[in-house]
């Protein structure tokens, strides 16, 4: 198998990409530390799982792109939808992995079901994973650091209005707050309330009110678009 | 009330309502292994070779004081490899040899 291998001459600078994948590491790279023990053990698996030939490394890149298409900017954009659109959101409340796939073309590539939770003037609702880190990944992509640590996992259903004042979110006392919990199969989306003096906004414009965190529960959608 | 029945009550990772710490809100950039490591668990499951809810429960396995100290990365890739053997798709051997295998290539930097 011919490689890249041999060309060693060229000077070393920093910062510059070597090969086309940057999600591999060349091993003649001197500009990059070795591996780390964890690192080596998940190249060994995978390498190891290839020459068996269960999978592909095709599958694994291919994985990689679906991973990096998912961002929070597409849950914002279904949340938009929702708020514009009445009938889109009584299909994504009723089922919102249907709704997401027939209108957005959003691949369940996980196959997790999704629930849209609304919050109301009479409901918050805010999404935890107590076990460990389920997550709406195929709409919001990977959830941050926070939402997999012990705090926020052993908090969030014991003490939900303080977690939401840790995040600078005030809850009325008289508004019900709602906590669901994550499972394997069973994943949640808040959608968010609109926020007030937002009826002139395109669907687009309010797409871009919408932040991960707001989709998480832990705070609401503020109207930066007025002065 | 004995201190063990605490311990069968609750596994590892059933920490919904325990005391805890403020939250700080961190998040870092997935490093590249990191990315591989979580599409290769897609892919596993993809191939129902290893599903989310066995994932799940091999990081419990691992024990309370990996889960504690190993990064959520080094918790999957760990947990898979113990998994793989369970399964007797890996066996502990291959491991090593492809581990030696890989260590040597990376050590191999002279020009």
């Amino acid at each position: 198998m011919q490689t890249h291998d041999h060309e060693h001459d060229h000077d070393h600078e920093h910062g510059h990409q070597h090969g086309p994948n940057p999600h591999y590491q060349d091993p003649k790279n001197a500009d990059t530390p070795p591996p780390g023990y964890y690192e080596i053990m998940e190249i060994a698996v995978r390498e190891l799982l290839v020459e068996k030939k269960l999978i592909t490394p095709g599958e694994i890149r291919r994985q990689i792109e679906v991973l990096d298409s998912r961002t929070p900017a597409l849950g914002a954009k279904v949340v938009a939808r929702a708020w514009v659109d009445p009938d889109f959101r009584s299909r994504l409340l009723a089922n919102g992995r249907t709704a997401c796939e027939k209108d957005f073309g959003i691949s369940f590539y996980d196959d997790t079901e999704l629930i849209v939770l609304e919050n109301t003037d009479k409901v918050h609702n805010l999404i935890v994973c107590t076990l460990c880190s389920c997550y709406p990944r195929p709409v919001l992509g990977l959830p941050p650091d926070w939402y997999k640590a012990k705090p926020y996992r052993a908090r969030a259903v014991k003490e939900p209005r303080k977690v939401l004042e840790e995040f600078g979110t005030h809850i009325p006392d008289d508004v019900e707050i709602r906590v669901s919990d994550s499972t394997a199969m069973v994943r949640y989306l808040v959608l968010p309330q609109r926020p007030a003096g937002t009826e002139n906004l395109t669907e687009e414009q309010l797409a871009a009110l919408v932040t991960r965190d707001a989709m998480i529960g832990v705070i609401k959608v503020e109207n930066r678009s007025n002065p | 009330m004995s201190h063990t029945e605490d311990l069968l009550k609750r596994l590892p990772n059933d920490i919904g309502g325990l005391p805890a710490d403020d939250i700080e809100q961190t998040d870092h950039v997935l490093l590249p292994w990191e990315k591989r490591c979580h599409a290769l668990a897609d892919v596993l499951d993809f191939h129902k070779i290893i599903n989310t809810e066995e994932k799940r429960r091999g990081v419990e396995a691992l024990g309370a004081e990996m889960v504690g100290k190993l990064t959520y990365y080094e918790r999957w890739i760990a947990c898979f490899a113990v998994i793989l053997f369970q399964k007797q798709i890996l066996t502990p051997d291959d491991l090593a040899r492809k581990i030696a295998e890989v260590e040597a290539r990376y050590k191999d930097t002279t020009p």
